[in-house]
């Protein structure tokens, strides 16, 4: 329980009052010459058993009754959330609210889970004074001060958008700015719905983030306020993939699209999806059975000349509306080129062959060995990825500003020789024996990302004979054993640039033979790399940064969204001659909570505290509870009082007493 | 009310009462008012000497009694001349016997008639019964004695009809101390034995012993044939236990303290006050003892006005 005037509490020792007057009025007697002790006596015995249970029955009543009044003028709250335990007034109150498409989910009563903790954080804070506030939002992510908690309701700051919160960037955040301020005494309130992919739970960074706030020299406590509640009925909807063909007969769009949804009921439901394509809206109707459901290359003819547009495909809305809806664009399809730039054609032979062999057919991918030195003739143009296994060229090498130039990802593999140079500041070490297996790699995401059904890729089975270090700045993707990297991601502006610690070389590894994870990997970084290519992207909301975003007009999508914010919304937008998508990250669909015993584990040694909520819920998760203290007092003070009536036996017997002799007996021969 | 007409003046009391200025327990008004009122037995008492009480033997009082068959020796004065010329037989007339009284006060001398809580003790209380009613019967001519019981027998006066034996009794009154534990039904069983006679026995005494003990003394003093009246003297507080704070009682007879809480105890110690009581006053009943509860806050003229008047309307019982 917490306390709006703790100091109060140290007023608590008075409970003792009523004992200690009781014991002081044990000692003050009066001493009485007395001629009728034996009714005395015989008093003391009857009432030995009743008078002492009595007696603390009205000392706990009398002691219940001060603390009731101590309580009450300590002024409860009905919970903990932003409690102060001890202390006053907090110097700040940060509020980290998660503003991603999951926190659109809403209750029975039609408000959304971000809605619900926004008029909570707002009602407690009005409650619960505090000297500065603070929000850092999920989209954002800057710190930004507001005058009072009403302003909350009305920040842009506050709106949900599409994009994927990060916790662990979020307090990362918050650490710097306790830093930077040092406020005395800091409350941070976390609203967010605990999904795994915006608290990433398994990520490293949380024990970075956590050691770092531990080391703050002020009191910080963390209150969550969580809203853990899942739609069963939800169905989500999502584009898996779109082409435009062009037959003969015309052009026509296959469309892919996954459906799932949370029970997965075996009963038919047929199910209405709205396609609207350049303006132009139809509708058709599914047949869905099951948790999932998949419409795979589902033509759509459209007009010839219509070369490049943009779609939208929503089904009905449900309680999360952010995820009934989906944006796409389409352009003519191009060839995907690969260039593998190699001092030895012979040792990327392999590589040559996974990059040739389209997913689907389709689609037209070619494969293209260079040396370093016919590359730089390919300058205007461009590939869908860009393999490199030759020595990083020199900062005065020509090809390292043509390597700059790439908008494409590019792969790098190490060469036989190791040079000292290094590219966006990543470089590889030595060649190294040493015989070791997969360890670890990130399997939600990126090139070594599980497959649209679940199954991870065998990255288990690789075995590396050989491999070499990578030093810098980087995000391993995926780790051998002693923790030595296997494939990394350079932490750079130029977009995807990934390091491999081995080759396809049989002598180095098994990934030529266990073709699998390295034709994956290729054709996922090619699918990336051709969204650089002709004019349409399709980009997840949150991934492109609002200077990037400058220029861009909306076409479809959010009306309210602020053109600064563009980038986190999604919706159908043009910059300049491109057509960009914006959706929601695959892993806003994915139902997953944090457990509740892994947040708590996410905290560690930190003060925090946990109230979990629903959408909708419109009762104030803290309230002023002194009136039951109160009332409980009055309770005590009534039970008190009883139990301190005199008998009515006692009364009889005093009435009865006869001092003039009334009830004198009438004896034989009496008179009297 | 005695009306103050009939009293006697106070000069004509003070040789009986003595040095008047040591005897505040007595008061010459009181006494004059309460003279008028005569002193009379329940029962038949045997005296030595002429007086106003019911004798069990015939004597010669103007009060007719009984015809009787004259037995040769009687005295032929006594015959019944017209009752022989009526009937042709020899009567004797007999009249009733008036005798004086002879009255025993026991007093209760044990340490719990010490106690008062209205500037009066029990004992002081009782004394003023006590030199008042002796003063009463002297004054008609009746013998008095005075015991006074503690735990043993400690004084014992016979009785006497002289206004001498009245000063002596007074002495003792007044130098009479409170004292000691009690063992009053015991002391009573001994003086039922050692009184011979029948007698008007008044006991005065706050009576703390156990009921059921007392019934057997008390009816050990009506096999004697004594006429047994008790003042039971109570004192306000001993009734109504008024105490507000914790209270350390201190035994008077010399027992053991003890510290209790009254508001905790009121209750229990009313009801066994009651229980006692009522046990009291069975045992009384069934024994016919003149019993006469008195809290010593009341008017002993009052007291003793009421106990004599409701003697008056017992008398004469043969």
């Amino acid at each position: 329980m917490s306390f709006l005037q703790p100091a109060m509490l140290f007023a608590l020792p008075a409970i003792a009052l009523p004992i200690i007057i009781h014991l002081i009025n044990q000692r003050r007697f009066q001493t009485v010459n007395w001629a009728a002790m034996q009714f005395l006596l015989t008093a003391t015995k009857m009432s030995r058993g009743y008078a002492r249970l009595r007696q603390w029955l009205i000392l706990a009543a009398r002691t219940l009754a001060v603390a009731g009044l101590l309580f009450a003028v300590a002024r409860p709250l009905s919970s903990g959330l932003l409690g102060i335990a001890a202390g006053g007034q907090a110097d700040t109150t940060i509020v980290l609210l998660d503003r991603s498409a999951s926190m659109t989910q809403r209750g029975p009563e039609g408000e959304s889970k971000l809605q619900s903790g926004l008029n909570q954080l707002v009602d407690s804070l009005t409650l619960v004074p505090s000297g500065r506030y603070v929000l850092i939002d999920s989209a954002i992510g800057k710190p930004q001060e507001f005058e009072s908690p009403e302003d909350l309701l009305k920040a842009a700051e506050s709106k949900p958008v599409s994009a994927t919160a990060d916790l662990t960037k979020m307090l990362e955040t918050t650490e710097e700015y306790l830093r930077a301020n040092r406020p005395s005494r800091c409350e941070i309130c976390i609203c967010s719905d605990v999904r795994k992919a915006d608290w990433k739970p398994d990520s490293g960074q949380w024990e970075t983030v956590r050691r770092s706030l531990l080391e703050l020299p002020q009191m910080i406590r963390f209150h969550l306020l969580a809203y853990p509640e899942l739609d069963k009925m939800n169905r989500s909807l999502r584009i898996t993939s779109v082409q435009r063909i062009q037959r003969e007969s015309g052009a026509e769009l296959l469309l892919s699209l996954r459906i799932e949804q949370g029970t997965a009921e075996s009963e038919i439901t047929r199910i209405p999806i709205r396609l609207e394509i350049d303006g132009a809206r139809s509708e058709f109707e599914i047949e869905m059975s099951g948790g999932q459901f998949d419409l795979v290359n589902y033509a759509i003819p459209i007009d010839s000349s219509q070369t490049r547009g943009w779609g939208r495909v929503s089904i009905p809305s449900d309680s999360h509306p952010a995820d009934n809806e989906y944006f796409f664009v389409y352009d003519q399809s191009i060839e995907r080129k690969t260039w593998i730039v190699a001092e030895d054609p012979e040792t990327v032979v392999p590589l040559k062959l996974v990059a040739s062999v389209p997913p689907q057919p389709n689609i037209v991918c070619s494969a293209t060995i260079l040396t370093p030195e016919q590359v730089i003739e390919t300058a205007d143009d461009q590939p869908a990825l860009v393999i490199w296994q030759a020595a990083i060229p020199g900062p005065d090498d020509p090809t390292a500003n043509w390597l700059k130039q790439v908008k494409a990802p590019i792969l790098f593999f190490p060469p036989e020789r190791i040079g000292g140079e290094s590219y966006a500041g990543v470089r590889w070490t030595e060649w190294r024996d040493a015989a070791s297996q997969v360890s670890t790699w990130v399997g939600d995401q990126g090139l070594l990302a599980s497959t649209q059904s679940g199954a991870a890729l065998p990255l288990g089975d690789l075995t590396v004979q050989r491999a070499v270090g990578i030093r810098g700045d980087t995000i391993a993707l995926a780790t051998l054993d002693g923790d030595a990297p296997l494939l990394s991601q350079a932490i750079t502006e130029q977009g995807q640039i990934y390091f491999m610690g081995t080759t396809v070389a049989p002598m180095n590894s098994s990934l030529a033979t266990d073709g699998i994870v390295i034709y994956a990997m290729i054709q996922r970084a090619i699918a990336i790399g051709t969204q650089t290519q002709g004019n349409t992207r399709q980009l997840i909301a949150g991934s492109t940064s609002a200077q990037r975003a400058q220029g861009w007009q909306q076409i479809a999508g959010d009306s309210q969204a602020l053109s600064t914010n563009y980038p986190l919304h999604a919706g159908i937008y043009r910059d300049g001659e491109r057509l960009l998508a914006v959706n929601r990250s695959e892993a806003e669909d994915q139902p997953f909570i944090v457990p509740r015993d892994q947040v708590a584990s996410l905290f560690g040694d930190l003060d925090f505290d946990r109230i979990d909520d629903r959408a909708g819920n419109s009762s104030s998760l803290i309230r002023e509870i002194w009136r039951l203290f109160l009332i409980g007092m009055l309770v005590a003070l009534i039970a008190e009082a009883v139990l301190c009536l005199p008998k009515r036996v006692a009364q009889k017997a005093v009435s009865n007493a006869d001092r003039t002799g009334s009830d004198r007996p009438l004896g034989r021969g009496s008179a009297t | 009310m005695v009306a103050s007409d009939h009293s006697p003046p106070l000069t004509t009391l003070s040789p009986v009462l003595g040095d008047n200025r040591n005897r505040r327990f007595l008061d010459p008004q009181a006494l004059a008012r309460l003279a008028s009122m005569p002193l009379m037995a329940r029962r038949t008492m045997v005296g030595s000497v002429s007086g106003m009480h019911a004798s069990p033997h015939r004597g010669a009082s103007v009060e007719f009694a009984e015809y009787r068959r004259y037995i040769p020796g009687d005295d032929l004065r006594r015959l019944d001349w017209r009752a022989y010329g009526r009937t042709d037989r020899y009567y004797v007339k007999e009249f009733e016997a008036d005798t004086n009284l002879r009255m025993c006060m026991v007093l209760d001398t044990s340490g719990s008639m010490a106690f008062g809580s209205e500037q009066i003790t029990k004992l002081e209380y009782a004394r003023r019964l006590a030199g008042s009613l002796a003063y009463l019967a002297v004054q008609q001519g009746d013998a008095v004695g005075l015991t006074c019981i503690g735990k043993e027998i400690t004084r014992t006066i016979p009785p006497r009809r002289t206004a001498q034996h009245l000063r002596g009794i007074n002495d003792v009154l007044q130098h009479t101390e409170a004292t000691g534990e009690t063992e009053l039904v015991a002391r009573l069983h001994e003086f039922a034995e050692t009184t011979r006679g029948r007698a008007l026995v008044v006991i005065l005494s706050d009576l703390f012993v156990e009921p059921g003990s007392l019934r057997e003394a008390f009816d050990h003093l009506r096999f004697r044939k004594h006429d047994v009246a008790v003042f039971h003297l109570l004192d306000p507080q001993e009734l109504g236990f008024e105490f507000r704070r914790p209270t350390r009682f201190v035994d008077l007879e010399g027992g053991s303290a003890l510290l209790a809480d009254p508001s905790d105890i009121a209750d229990r110690y009313q009801k066994a006050l009651d229980e006692y009581l009522r046990k009291i006053r069975k045992i009384v009943l069934e024994s016919a003892v003149d019993y006469h509860r008195t809290t010593i806050d009341e008017d002993y003229e009052q007291v003793l006005l009421r106990f004599l008047s409701g003697r008056l309307r017992g008398r004469g019982l043969r």
